[in-house]
């Protein structure tokens, strides 16, 4: 198995322009902006996939098939009234949906989203200002990313807790056992990848795999790819392991009393975080991208691929119950992640 | 679209498959058994393979169900009971209720209303007929109860109103004279049965 | 009274099976019915005459086939409704009604209530085995309110026959139909009955008597009452309600003394105008008749928004200040005992000069004759065989005492005989037996003299009135050429013996003979010969058993009015004649009873449904709105004696005379809780409102409210006085009548009853008066129209009283002919 050299990252780097502290912010009003349109152009698809799924049309009647219902959604989010419950800890009540919104952004810093790019010349002020593909290469991307999705937990629970509502206290209380749970399994199942690559840095990872569809560590690692599938739809709060907002028994779950704008937050978070995922899938598992060439495409249509992967999924399956997920998480993936490691770790020394 | 299979009342004789369902293992090897099983099993990815199906018949194959209400609206029954509608004879234009009352006598939510008189031509006539649609509750006795045929169920069926009382008038509800020839003949509650024929008795009315 | 009545003999008769009783001399149909047994019937009307044109009531009594309608019960009789022939007959009948019977009972105004449609269900006709080419028959309206649809007619002959037997006038009988005659095949396979009664259908269809479109009678409108199908209708009705719609209000007709059961039968007004209106008035057409101001007088309805209160707070001043209160007959008992409550308690003046002309004159007769009330009712009257009318004009007065009048002359083969100074050439069509005495006004006395002549039993009259009688008779002689058979005694030669021989001849001759004629100058001083009277009357009484007096209000409002009560009480108590009284309006004889009434108005007048200076009005035209006859609850007391009660038809949102009594002198909540405090010694029962009942049982019986006692009290020995010559009247004379159907300011208000104000006159008298006449009185005159009246005969006119605001009694005085001077205008 080839092991790609630290060397080797660092050549490939000194090809790439400085990275300024202009380029960065610009990276990350781009991602704000871009990833928050594609949170709601998400909504859409996730609608209409559904819909034709079902055999229905979904929406069609706001613009051309129903294109701009995002933005009446959009409007509708941001004009409706924005309340806190009476007996609400109101400032948790408030800071919580940011919560979830920020840790979902912020883990895309470390992501390797969209071609790195130079304005050109000829617009003032920031002409000429090389714009990177990750707004911040950290060495220690993955763990970051990780670290920073569980850290979007803090959303869901405090929302469930200040808001004063039984749905939402189970919701909090589902919100913790969910992600503390199956954080676990992604952390163990990406365990076994990151042995085999070296490094927690995505762009090591997209390295390592370069070369073709045959050096994808999906080859090496399916039952790591698999786990960590699984594990990406319970942290991503979805179908079939949506508990936490589960409408047929707990209303709306941590979301229950949100409204406006602030439950839009946990939207666009939900969105986000289902593309990082996704991101992460096809960096890790499925050969990344490249910088040649269609090489951005390529990746557009792994994500895409994920992305598509979950609603699919939502439309097929039904959703387990508490039990069945916990049982799941610790008496099947967990042990099945641990062995994965320990067969990796043996094969590695061999 | 075709009411075929909306006339298919003769359930019993579907077919029907009892499924046959496991029972619930009960020693830890059975447990384990039935967990490989289930982890193994395509059954999952038959349900992906079922919608993602659906999808393609539904996008390609012209399999899409939705009616774009209110600009599509389906056909509906024949036996449908929607808003009323007085219907005129075909040949004289003239409209078909004779004021007989029977309508009024035997709507169960009171909600018909009439007035006749004798007219210029040694008739009756009808001078004033409501139905007061806030309380109908189209049982669609009044068309079976008619004996001209007069007072039926056309296919209107969007019944909201502001008030909850709507009454309509005899004009409201009356064939337009200039839309008599598309005046359709209404086959559900009331209408000839397709066997009358067979019921006349025949009597030597021979002039 | 029941003991002057035959004891009818009750016998028993076995229906399919089961024994009932039955009155001896019964039909078998009205025996059946008694006992609540069904036998199929159309044509028979209870009081008239069977005119076996369905023949549906074929049954079989013992072992032979008879018409139920026609064939009289017997003793220990077996019956049995239902046979195969006479269902196969019955049948055939149907189906025949039904041929060419257009199929338009979707719009027919009988469907749901038509005889023909339930019989056709009841024999389950559902195919028709004979037909024939139809006739084309018209739709005719043959007077203001009648309406005629000659196709639906089935000739069942029941309009004809109530018109004749009941009411009187005849104006309808059938007439050819120009129909095809019946295919001759038939005469064989068609079942017998079912033949000849189509094959009288087939040729007969109705029509008004006298040859012309319209009926001129009487409009009662009882033809359309008894017509089972849609064929007669009222006018007005005609299309306008189906009958299950209509809400029956059991009621008394309100308009004159006769007190008939009515229903009210009312709906919502149309599809936009929810209150509630009477579409028409019906009755139980086989135990009461009605004239056309009950049936066609029913929208006098007072509507009025609400409770005016400051019209209230006048009227309880009004009260406050007040005298006298003014008032007529046309109110309930309960109104009557509240006002005679206020007279008690506030000392006012009660009056009311109609009620109180009878209350005097029935004061007479009871002193005279030691009870309270007048023998018979009119129930009673009807079942006699012979009856005097005196002082009434029959045709006007009372629509009741004219059908029961009438009826004896049909069904009894009675006889009659009437006195009234005013023509009538309607009365002598009623029957062969009548008698008109077209006397001077006022003679009514001798008219009650020659009544004592004819049928008091001579040895019970007091001696003077004995050879008062006698006084009138005269003998003369006269000499009359009589034809006698003479015997003549011939001797003739017998040619071929040439013997002689005696031969004895009868042979007729013309001798003059003297004979001794009694003359009755009573019968002469009433206008008519005497030898030709006494020849008639011969007739007339033969086989009769029963007699009966109907007296009317001329007599109340007589100069004599107590002298003649007496000779009433006479009459009654030296002979087998039974007197009924006619009150003068509606609820008279309550009024009567209940009220002490005074003779004259002094002060402030309050006015109730009368002029006065505070005018209290059911009319809607007063000071203060009043419920009308049909917005109230209460009784009336009718001129059979009873008491009955009457409901509210509309609804009333205005005060009513209660509520004054309330604020005035204290009552109960309502006003029928007055109804059983009415005065038990006068004969009313201290019964609640709400326990009368008002309908009629199968049999006919009467169940309406209840009979007023007739109370005995201690008896004056009758001294009656001489005929008074010096009351007769000559010249212009008025009288005051009203025309039919107009009694009050109410049948006035209804918009199907047509008869106007004004003075009624004989064809040539009315034509020699002109249009518009000034009547003088002496001093007060009135100008009203001349109105023509085919059935008037003479020189009196007459001057119809029923508008309050006209104030005719007054211009009468306490008389009902007045001499006047009447000049054109
Ligand atoms: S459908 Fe039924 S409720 Fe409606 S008007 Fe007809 S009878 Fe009355
Ligand atoms: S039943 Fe028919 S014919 Fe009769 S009144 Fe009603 S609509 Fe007219
Ligand atoms: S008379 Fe009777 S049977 Fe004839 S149309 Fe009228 S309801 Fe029908
Ligand atoms: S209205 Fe009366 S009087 Fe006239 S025809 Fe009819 S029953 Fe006879
Ligand atoms: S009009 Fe009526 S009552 Fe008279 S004969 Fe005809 S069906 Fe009989
Ligand atoms: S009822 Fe006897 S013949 Fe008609």
């Amino acid at each position: 198995m080839e092991v790609v050299s630290y060397r080797n990252v660092e050549t490939f780097v000194q090809h790439i322009p400085e990275v300024t502290a202009l380029g960065v912010w610009i990276k990350a009003i781009i991602i704000l902006a871009v990833i928050s349109a594609i949170a709601g152009f998400g909504t859409y698809v996730e609608r209409k996939v559904l819909a034709f799924m079902q055999r229905r049309l979904g929406p069609m009647h706001v613009g051309p098939y129903g294109l701009l219902q995002i933005i009446a959604d959009g409007i509708k989010l941001f004009t409706k009234e924005d309340i806190v419950p009476q007996n609400a800890n109101r400032f948790i009540f408030m800071v919580a949906p940011v919560i979830t919104a920020a840790t979902a952004f912020i883990a895309l810093a470390a992501v390797p989203v969209f071609p790195d790019f130079t304005i050109p010349e000829w617009i003032p002020v920031i002409g000429g200002t090389f714009v990177p593909s990750i707004a911040s290469d950290l060495n220690v991307g993955i763990l970051f990313v990780l670290g920073m999705m569980a850290a979007g937990l803090y959303g869901p629970l405090l929302a469930g807790m200040a808001q004063a509502n039984k749905w939402g206290i189970i919701g909090a209380a589902r919100t913790a056992i969910q992600f503390l749970s199956y954080e676990v399994v992604t952390g163990l199942s990406i365990l076994a990848p990151i042995m085999i690559v070296g490094s927690l840095s995505f762009v090591d990872f997209n390295a390592a795999q370069a070369g073709g569809v045959a050096n994808w560590l999906v080859w090496k690692q399916p039952v790591a790819f698999i786990l960590f599938l699984i594990a990406g739809f319970a942290e991503t709060n979805r179908t079939p392991f949506d508990l936490l907002e589960h409408e047929a028994e707990v209303v709306s779950g941590y979301a229950t009393e949100y409204s406006g704008m602030r439950w839009g937050m946990f939207f666009i978070g939900e969105y986000a975080n289902m593309i990082t995922i996704s991101v992460i899938a096809a960096i890790v598992f499925l050969g990344g991208y490249s910088t040649e060439g269609l090489g951005w495409l390529w990746i557009m249509l792994k994500i895409a691929f994920f992305f598509f992967l979950m609603l699919w999924v939502r439309a097929a399956w039904p959703h387990v119950r508490p039990d069945q997920l916990m049982w799941l998480c610790w008496k099947v993936l967990m042990p099945i992640a641990v062995i994965n490691v320990v067969i990796t770790g043996i094969v590695m020394m061999v | 679209m075709g009411l075929e299979q909306f006339k298919n009342r003769n359930v019993g004789q579907q077919e029907y498959v009892l499924l046959d369902l496991e029972h619930t293992p009960q020693t830890p090897m059975g447990k384990f058994k039935q967990v490989v099983k289930r982890t193994f099993k395509p059954e999952l990815f038959v349900g992906l393979g079922v919608t993602m199906r659906e999808m393609i018949n539904a996008l390609f194959k012209g399999q899409m169900h939705t009616i774009k209400y209110p600009f599509e609206k389906l056909p509906i029954s024949p036996r449908y009971r929607a808003i009323h509608e007085m219907l005129r004879l075909l040949e004289s234009g003239h409209y078909r209720c004779i004021g007989c009352g029977l309508c009024e006598k035997i709507c169960i939510s009171n909600c018909i209303t009439m007035d006749t008189r004798y007219d210029e031509n040694q008739r009756k006539e009808v001078s004033e007929y409501t139905i007061n649609f806030g309380r109908c509750i189209f049982c669609g006795y009044c068309a079976e109860v008619c004996p001209e045929l007069a007072i039926v169920h056309g296919p209107r069926y969007e019944t909201a109103s502001e008030q909850r009382a709507s009454f309509s008038l005899f004009e409201d509800m009356l064939t337009p004279i200039d839309k008599l020839n598309l005046q359709q003949e209404y086959d559900g509650f009331g209408a000839v049965t397709p066997n009358a024929d067979e019921n006349i008795k025949k009597t030597p009315l021979a002039y | 009274m029941s003991e002057v009545k035959t004891v009818e003999n009750m016998v028993s008769i076995t229906i399919d099976g089961t024994t009932y009783q039955a009155k001896e001399g019964e039909y078998i149909l009205n025996a059946a019915r008694a006992n609540d047994v069904f036998i199929p019937a159309i044509c028979y009307l209870t009081r008239c005459s069977p005119t076996l044109a369905c023949r549906l009531c074929l049954v079989e009594a013992d072992g032979k086939q008879v018409y139920a309608c026609n064939a009289k019960v017997k003793d220990g009789m077996e019956i049995t409704v239902d046979t195969p022939n006479i269902l196969e007959e019955r049948r055939a009948i149907m189906e025949v009604y039904d041929v060419n019977h257009p199929l338009q009972c979707g719009v027919c105004d009988k469907s749901g209530e038509c005889e023909l449609q339930n019989y056709t269900l009841e024999l389950a006709v559902d195919s028709q085995s004979y037909a024939i080419p139809d006739t084309k028959r018209e739709v005719k309206d043959w007077s203001t309110v009648l309406h005629y649809d000659a196709g639906l007619c089935i000739v069942c002959e029941r309009c004809t026959t109530v018109c004749k037997d009941m009411i009187g006038d005849a104006a309808i009988s059938t007439t050819k139909r120009g129909g095809e005659p019946l295919d001759k095949a038939y005469k064989e396979t068609m079942p017998k009955d079912a033949y000849a009664m189509w094959n009288k259908l087939q040729k007969s269809i109705i029509a008004p008597s006298n040859g012309t479109d319209y009926t001129n009678c009487s409009d009662c409108g009882e033809c359309t009452a008894v017509c089972p199908v849609g064929a007669l209708t009222g006018r007005d009705f005609v299309y306008t309600s189906n009958a299950w719609e209509l809400e029956r209000v059991p009621a008394t007709c309100a308009h004159c003394s006769s007190g008939c059961q009515i229903y009210y039968e009312k709906k919502h007004t149309s599809v936009f105008d929810r209150s509630e209106k009477i579409y028409r008035v019906t009755n139980e057409w086989n135990y009461v008749s009605l004239c056309g101001a009950g049936r066609y007088g029913y929208d006098f309805e007072n509507r009025v928004e609400g409770k005016d209160e400051a019209a209230f707070n006048a009227a309880v001043e009004a009260f406050k200040k007040a005298e006298t209160i003014r008032f007529n007959s046309v109110i309930t008992n309960e109104e009557a005992l509240m006002l005679q409550t206020l007279k008690e308690k506030m000392g006012f003046k009660l009056v009311n000069p109609d009620a109180r002309a009878f209350q005097k004159f029935l004061g007479a007769y009871a002193k005279a004759a030691g009870q309270s009330l007048y023998s018979y009712d009119f129930k009673e009257v009807m079942v006699t065989d012979f009856v005097i009318s005196v002082g009434a004009s029959l045709r006007n007065d009372n629509p009741n005492a004219r059908y029961a009048f009438n009826n004896i002359q049909k069904m009894n083969k009675g006889a009659g005989l009437y006195f009234h100074p005013v023509g009538d050439n309607l009365v002598p069509t009623f029957g062969k037996n009548i008698e008109v005495f077209t006397h001077k006004v006022g003679l009514e006395e001798a008219a009650l003299y020659l009544v004592l002549d004819l049928f008091a039993d001579k040895e019970k009259l007091p001696e003077d009135v004995k050879s008062y009688l006698e006084s009138f008779k005269s003998t003369t002689t006269k000499t009359v050429k009589e034809k006698v058979m003479k015997e003549v005694t011939e001797t003739v030669i017998d040619e071929e013996t040439g013997e002689e021989k005696q031969v004895t001849k009868k042979v007729p001759e013309m001798v003059e003979k003297e004979i001794t004629i009694e003359k009755n100058g009573l019968v002469e001083l009433l206008g008519k010969e005497s030898d030709a009277f006494d020849a008639a009357f011969e007739k007339m009484m033969k086989k009769k058993e029963s007699f009966s007096m109907i007296v009317g209000e001329d007599l109340y409002f007589h100069d004599r009015a107590e002298n003649i009560a007496k000779l009433i009480a006479l009459i009654e108590q030296t002979s087998p004649v039974r007197v009924a009284m006619i009150p003068p309006k509606t609820n008279s004889l309550g009024v009567a009873l209940i009220c002490d009434l005074d003779d004259e108005a002094t002060g402030y007048t309050v006015g109730y449904n009368e002029n006065g200076d505070f005018r209290l009005s059911a009319l809607g035209d007063g000071d203060l709105d009043m419920p009308a006859m049909n917005q109230q609850e209460g009784t009336l007391t009718n001129m059979h004696k009873r008491v009955t009660p009457t409901n509210a038809a509309l609804e009333y949102n205005g005060y009513e005379l209660n509520d004054l009594m309330k604020v005035l002198v204290g009552a109960p909540e309502l006003t029928v809780d007055w109804t059983e405090k009415l005065p038990v010694e006068k004969g009313f029962r201290t019964a609640k409102f709400d326990d009368l009942p008002n309908g009629y049982l199968n049999d006919g019986t009467e169940n309406r409210g209840y009979a007023l006692e007739n109370i005995t009290c201690e008896a004056e020995a009758i001294a009656v006085e001489k005929i008074d010559e010096n009351g007769v009247l000559e010249g212009e004379i008025v009288y005051r009548c009203n025309p039919q159907r107009q009694f009050n300011d109410f049948t006035d208000k209804a918009h199907e009853i047509f008869e106007g104000f004004g003075l009624y006159a004989a064809p040539e008298k009315a034509k020699a008066l002109g249009e518009k006449v000034e009547i003088d009185f002496g001093g007060k005159s009135i100008t009203v129209d001349v109105i023509e009246d085919e059935r008037m005969e003479g020189d009196i006119t007459a001057l119809a009283d029923f508008k309050s605001e006209a104030d005719v009694y007054s211009l009468f005085g306490p008389s009902r002919y007045r001499k006047v001077t009447i000049r054109k205008v």
